[in-house]
């Protein structure tokens, strides 16, 4: 504790400011505002947990609560087997292998609003198409129905977002010796005991990691969310995020929204901490 | 009110605007040197689509009022621009005129809006038009225009089909040209009667919901803003008017947005007739100037009881800010009353910004395009009946009752009757909170 000396506080002062102004102020702001009536421009009165009270009836936000833990899930699983998938893939001794890890990683450099207005046509235009071609009914009326919505979301996180993850699994792939899985080999191990018993485990911290990313980004989406469905049909594809954006601005009930975004933030917290804490312990074990 | 369209819109170019409008502001700051005689007023103003315009008007009348600068900030109407408005006015910053959407608005900002009872442009607005901003015995707020809607529709389509859309008074005449129609499909050359593009929900909670609850409230946005019940009493007649346009139009339904049925369908030729208003007129020329200048009309919906009206009403107004200085805002009257009553105002009101004018006065005007024409024709004649919605579109139930629930019966996930129901105790609820 010695070195926490005056350079230690100078060098940490621009940081922590920064931090203050933009992060613990806001969020001390948002916690006051969600026990007042406030409606972005004044408040009359404390309100107490009203606002806590209103949201745990608030059909809409429980609604998008669920349908966002069943994104969570669903994207969780899929980013991390995709993402792995293509990392093992992609780390095999072939031609063209650089070629593929930049395509791959491609749909990660497109802004998700865009990216959500591109398969906006894909889905109902490009779909569509195949569907009247191939006589195939499921490939029609997407995005008109809660089903295909979901799926569409899943769809297009999954495709931008397997690439990041991709990437993060590459760098410890990489970083295996290359003795350990000689050794391996002439011990005798099959190519499917080497990847549970040796590969598997040494890249456990890039689970963690990527099961924090794809957690807390689960939970964060918007941008894809706006732009491809913007919460339709009937609302029934929207999600946390944008349940709190639309109850601030749409129904300007600014009070209640800061309530959500409070509740968000805490569910968000606990989960990713919970999270990255039991996955550590694991890491530890293997 | 095309400002609902920049309402979803707006979401995805807040940014850009909000960008733009800190780029304006640290322009603004370096050329503030003026002298103490000078007045500046600041504009901030929900109708983006006539930003340009309005820059250039604001320039013609610093150069004819040297003493007086303006600067216009416009933001993308609706929901991102009440937002801004309040950071304005918390940040100090806020504007000498800004623009009010309804009466929900007129409820926010009443800390900030000044009295404009003894403006010129107050005693020459028509009647009827003021019926919204007018409280506590005071006119806060100055209509912007007037804007109408009905069936727009393809001229050719019609000729071809031999109908006279304006001999489509009533409901059943309506639906038995809308049949005929139907079924020739093939030789108009027409994919379908309608595009109801079920995506925009504000076409019906706010547009085709209107006649069939403002007959309850006379057309008064007011009254039905103040109402502890929404009786709804004509919503069979709306039943029978939204499935008309589902059941004729261009499918899927729940997959078209605006544009699809504006710019893909109609603007090409695709569709007989869409429920729109005067202000898609810029869409439909950006596509095909032809086809806009000569080739489409608008007649009204028919809705029993009030056959050959036309809904004219107003989305914004102006108000002129009463928390800054005296100087300024008898310089932001001015500039009001300049816009709409002088001579030069007048001209830029109709050729400049396309407006059909809310105000008495401009009998020798002739409007430029074919729908506000339509629009300016039924007002001249009284032929209209009021807008009730702006009495809702602000307020919580028109976003989270009336849209999804409206959404729910055209996807065919819920009766009628339950419909009817939810938006009539929707409304119950947050009214009696």
């Amino acid at each position: 504790m010695k070195n926490r000396s005056l350079s230690f506080w100078l060098f940490l002062t621009p940081t922590l400011v920064a931090l203050a102004l933009v992060v613990f102020i806001p969020v001390i702001e948002g916690l006051f505002y969600s026990f007042t009536n406030w409606d972005g421009l004044t408040f009359t009165k404390m309100v107490g947990f009203q606002n806590y009270i209103t949201l745990f009836h608030d059909k809409a936000f429980i609604n998008a609560f669920w349908f966002t833990v069943g994104f969570v899930i669903v994207t969780v699983i899929m980013l991390n087997v995709i993402g792995l998938g293509l990392a093992l893939l992609v780390t095999q001794k072939f031609k063209g292998n650089n070629f593929l890890r930049t395509v791959f990683f491609m749909p990660n450099m497109i802004g998700g609003l865009i990216l959500g207005f591109i398969w906006q046509f894909i889905f109902t235009q490009g779909f569509q198409a195949l569907g009247d071609a191939l006589h195939m009914n499921w490939l029609q009326n997407w995005l008109t129905n809660e089903t295909t919505g979901f799926w569409g979301l899943v769809i297009v996180t999954v495709w931008q977002m397997s690439g990041y993850i991709m990437i993060i699994y590459i760098a410890y792939l990489q970083n295996i010796p290359n003795e350990i899985i000689e050794a391996a080999k002439i011990d005798g191990a099959s190519a499917w005991q080497r990847f549970t018993k040796i590969t598997f485990p040494m890249i456990a911290p890039a689970f963690t990691v990527c099961m924090f990313l794809t957690l807390s980004n689960g939970f964060k989406i918007y941008d894809q969310n706006l732009s491809l469905t913007n919460g339709g049909p009937y609302n029934s594809t929207q999600m946390l995020a944008m349940d709190i954006v639309n109850t601030a601005y749409n129904s300007a009930n600014f009070s209640l929204s800061e309530a959500k975004a409070i509740v968000f933030f805490v569910i968000v917290a606990a989960i990713s901490l919970v999270q990255v804490a039991y996955n550590r312990k694991r890491e530890e074990d293997l | 009110m095309k400002k609902n369209f920049w309402k979803r819109l707006g979401k995805r170019v807040a940014v850009v605007a909000l960008a733009a409008g800190a780029a304006f502001t640290l322009a603004a700051c370096s050329n503030s040197s003026s002298s103490g005689k000078d007045v500046k007023i600041t504009i901030l103003q929900g109708k983006v689509e006539n930003n340009k315009q309005f820059k250039q008007i604001a320039k013609e009348y610093e150069k004819s009022h040297p003493h007086v600068k303006i600067e216009v900030t416009s933001i993308g109407g609706g929901t991102q621009y009440d937002p801004v408005l309040k950071t304005r006015i918390s940040s100090g910053n806020a504007p000498t005129i800004f623009s009010l959407a309804g009466p929900a608005d007129v409820q926010q900002f009443k800390a900030h809006e000044a009295d404009l009872s003894d403006t010129k442009a107050a005693k020459a607005a028509q009647p009827g038009t003021l019926d919204a901003v007018k409280t506590g015995g005071k006119i806060v707020g100055l209509p912007f225009n007037v804007e109408g809607y009905g069936f727009v529709y393809n001229k050719k389509v019609f000729e071809k089909a031999g109908i006279d859309p304006n001999s489509l008074t009533t409901v059943d005449k309506l639906e038995a040209a809308v049949k005929q129609l139907d079924s020739q499909k093939e030789q108009l050359g027409i994919k379908g009667v309608f595009a109801l593009p079920g995506k925009e929900a504000w076409i019906m909670s706010d547009h085709l919901l209107n006649p069939y609850v403002a007959q309850d409230y006379n057309g008064n946005a007011l009254k039905l803003y103040k109402s502890k019940k929404m009786a709804f009493s004509k919503n069979a007649d709306m039943k029978t008017m939204l499935d008309l346009q589902k059941d004729y139009s261009i499918k899927p339904v729940m997959q078209m947005d605006y544009s699809a049925q504006v710019n893909q369908y109609f603007s090409q030729g695709k569709a007989a007739m869409i429920q729109q208003g005067d202000w898609i007129y810029p869409t439909v020329e950006g596509i095909d100037k032809n086809f806009a200048k000569n080739d489409i009309g608008m007649i009204p919906i028919p809705v029993p009881g009030e056959e050959g009206k036309l809904p004219v009403g107003t989305s914004l107004y102006w108000a002129v800010n009463s928390q800054k200085s005296t100087a300024e805002q008898k310089a932001a009257k001015n500039f009001l009353d300049w816009l709409y009553t002088s001579k030069a105002g007048k001209k830029d009101v109709v050729n400049t910004l396309h407006f059909v004018p809310a105000y008495k006065g401009y009998d020798n005007y002739k409007m430029s395009d074919p729908l506000t024409s339509v629009v300016f024709n039924y007002s001249q004649k009284h032929q209209t009946t009021g807008w009730a919605f702006p009495g809702y579109t602000g307020t919580s139930w028109d976003p989270d009752v009336a849209q999804p629930n409206l959404q729910k019966y055209l996807s065919g996930k819920q009766s009628w009757d339950k419909t009817v129901k939810n938006m009539t105790d929707g409304w119950a609820k947050q009214q009696n909170k």
